[in-house]
């Protein structure tokens, strides 16, 4: 069969081709505010519930709820780092924004951990010491659980 | 699995690498798709209308934050012939390694 161009000019548009694919999946991401706003509400409501005013605690408890479940769903995907782009769901697979939840549901579990413990050895202000430290977890570790996202998302487009 | 099909409109590298963005994409604005390929906002709108006559891309002007933005997104037709084009250059590839194992 005749062909309209050499194996090596086809080769190269594939290359073009997985180049464009990459720049996409970089894309893949979660806004920088929704890191810094998840860890600056932990610290918040660390601080409240160290008041041990149970009633503001539970009301605040369930405002952060509100508001991390209204942006979540819009955001958690990491499909829409910027208005400028939406990633295809089949490129970023389709758990990404579960993978994120329960990432975050996991750390209400080391929030607690870490407030009993800091509690034991005698801390005025367990929760705010432990929501300080799952602060700088979310800061530190969200975007590499992105960056993961990323690799794995590379790597099944590779394949 | 898609039938191998050569795309000479799509097989230009500008165009080539405009399809291959929004094949990954549901759509992307137009500052995305000149600020990814270095180019000037005439050479950009040229390939997507003839992208668009050719019915492989829709050009969308929704209205975000008061200001109109112009956002391309590839259509049925335009994604599968993306895939025929991609088959076709996989194939020719592909026989060019099985003439040389062979030969």
């Amino acid at each position: 069969m005749q062909t309209p161009i050499t194996p090596q000019e086809a080769r190269a548009a594939l290359d073009t081709i997985d180049r464009d694919r990459r720049r996409v999946i970089d894309e893949i991401d979660l806004p920088r505010w929704y890191w810094w706003g998840l860890a600056l509400g932990w610290i918040a409501l660390g601080l409240i519930t160290d008041l041990k005013h149970p009633w503001l605690t539970a009301a605040a408890t369930l405002v952060f709820g509100a508001v991390h479940a209204s942006v979540a769903p819009r955001v958690a995907s990491g499909r829409h780092r910027t208005h400028q782009l939406s990633v295809r769901q089949d490129l970023t697979g389709r758990h990404t924004a579960r993978l994120v939840i329960g990432c975050v549901a996991s750390l209400a579990v080391v929030t607690i951990a870490a407030a009993l413990a800091a509690s034991a050895d005698g801390a005025r202000h367990p929760v705010t010491i432990a929501s300080v430290l799952v602060a700088v977890i979310i800061v530190l570790g969200g975007p590499q659980l992105l960056a993961w996202v990323r690799r794995r998302a590379a790597q099944a487009s590779a394949s | 699995m898609t039938a191998p099909r050569f795309d000479e409109l799509i097989h230009p590298g500008t165009r080539l690498s405009i399809v291959a963005l929004l094949a990954s994409a549901d759509w992307a604005e137009f500052a995305f798709l000149r600020d990814q390929l270095d180019l000037s906002d005439s050479a950009l709108s040229k390939q997507l209308s003839t992208l668009e006559e050719a019915g492989y891309v829709i050009i969308e002007r929704p209205v975000r934050e008061h200001r109109r933005r112009v956002r391309a997104r590839l259509t049925e037709v335009g994604r599968s012939a993306f895939q025929g084009h991609v088959a076709a250059l996989q194939q020719i590839v592909g026989s060019s390694e099985m003439e040389r194992i062979t030969a």
